[in-house]
């Protein structure tokens, strides 16, 4: 995968993007779009070529997991690599995430390393 | 006169004409007499239904003055919501103002630990050249004070590289730490949803005995201590710094 990849990332805490944007840009990804809920996230999806979706679990409007239900059901979204990055931490939400259909999961607070770690494992399967 | 004898004489004729009606299959008659009988009782009726209200409504008055039910709804849950949302507006602009600082200090450690190790670059390379050359440090003798200057700057290179390589690490690392803001903020937030529920309970049970109770604020207490201000809540003036603060002793002759 190369390093111009494009990332949307979704999180209604802005501080909590920025932190994501930066690690992101440390990692070598520099091109990284924001979104603060679902709901927002969706036509930015639908209308860009986006390679890689981070997304949190709990915000108002549309959640992170009827974000990813939506992006799988498009046709055209269907595959796109998708991490959840969520303070959610409930064995059934895991559960639930993972039928949903996210690549990875993510606990907040999480580490550079963790995110680096998840971020590769999900772009090692799919160079595959 | 018994009481049971009063009831007879009241209500035996209407009785009375309530079966004749019956028994003569009138209709008009038999509706007649129910109605009767229904007026003489409803005085007793409302009176107790009266009776029922006020008592209702003392209760109410009692469990209001008790609770401070009214003010809690009206007034301290409003507030203690407007606190929450503004320990969330100063954290975010913490965070944000640290993350500021870290985005322009980072390159800057980065820069630092690059050019650092292209200067212990160029110094390997200048030693390699001055291998042969036998009268290298009689050149660098021969300004004095020149060797030790170039010994020390030696020195200071590698711990200036590393120096600012852990700089930038720990940035990272604070980086990091401001994820705080976003998980204490989801915290609040679901404690204010709750108390927004609770707001609206007490609300509907103030409202109920709103009607009959005059209500006494209780006053705030400066000499209790409120904690910091809180714009759009505290009440009272507040001042808007430590010029404000300084101000306002000076005032007081301190």
């Amino acid at each position: 995968m190369s390093k111009d990849m494009k990332f949307l990332v979704v999180d209604d805490f802005s501080t909590m993007r920025r932190i994501v944007k930066n690690l992101l840009h440390d990692l070598g990804y520099p091109n990284v779009t924001e979104a603060d809920d679902g709901k927002t996230a969706l036509p930015m999806l639908q209308a860009g070529a986006f390679d890689f979706l981070i997304s949190d679990w709990n915000m108002p409007g549309m959640s992170g997991l009827d974000l990813v239900k939506a992006v799988r059901s498009d046709a055209k979204l269907a595959k796109l690599p998708v991490l959840m990055l969520t303070a959610e931490a409930k064995r059934e939400q895991i559960i639930e995430a993972a039928q949903a259909g996210v690549n990875g999961y993510v606990i907040k607070p999480f580490t550079a390393e963790t995110l680096k770690e998840k971020l590769d494992k999900i772009l090692g399967t799919l160079a595959k | 006169m018994s009481s049971f004898q009063i009831l007879k004489l009241e209500y035996s004729a209407c009785v009375e004409a309530l079966t004749d009606a019956l028994r003569a299959g009138d209709e008009a008659a038999f509706f007649a007499a129910v109605d009767h009988i229904v007026h003489m009782r409803e005085p007793g009726m409302f009176k107790e239904l009266r009776q029922l209200t006020g008592d209702l409504q003392k209760a109410l008055e009692r469990f209001s003055i008790e609770s401070r039910l009214q003010d809690i709804a009206e007034n301290e849950i409003p507030d203690a919501r407007a606190r929450l949302t503004h320990v969330i507006n100063m954290t975010d602009e913490a965070a944000h103002r640290t993350l500021d600082l870290v985005e322009q200090s980072g390159p800057l450690a980065e820069r630092t630990s690059q050019e650092a190790a292209a200067l212990i670059e160029s110094f390997e390379k200048l030693k390699d050249r001055a291998t042969g050359t036998p009268n290298y440090e009689s050149v660098l003798q021969s300004i004095e004070g020149l060797l030790p200057l170039v010994k020390s700057v030696e020195k200071f290179l590698p711990s200036a590289r590393s120096n600012s390589e852990l700089i930038r690490r720990n940035l990272a690392d604070v980086l990091m730490a401001q994820g705080y803001q976003d998980l204490t903020g989801q915290i609040i937030r679901s404690v204010m949803k709750l108390v927004e529920e609770l707001e609206s309970a007490l609300s509907n049970l103030a409202r109920l005995s709103g009607d009959v109770v005059e209500h006494a604020t209780m006053g705030e207490s400066a000499s209790k201590g409120q904690g910091p201000a809180v714009p759009g809540v505290s009440k009272g003036e507040i001042a808007s710094g430590q010029t404000d603060v300084d101000a306002l002793l000076s005032g007081l002759g301190m």
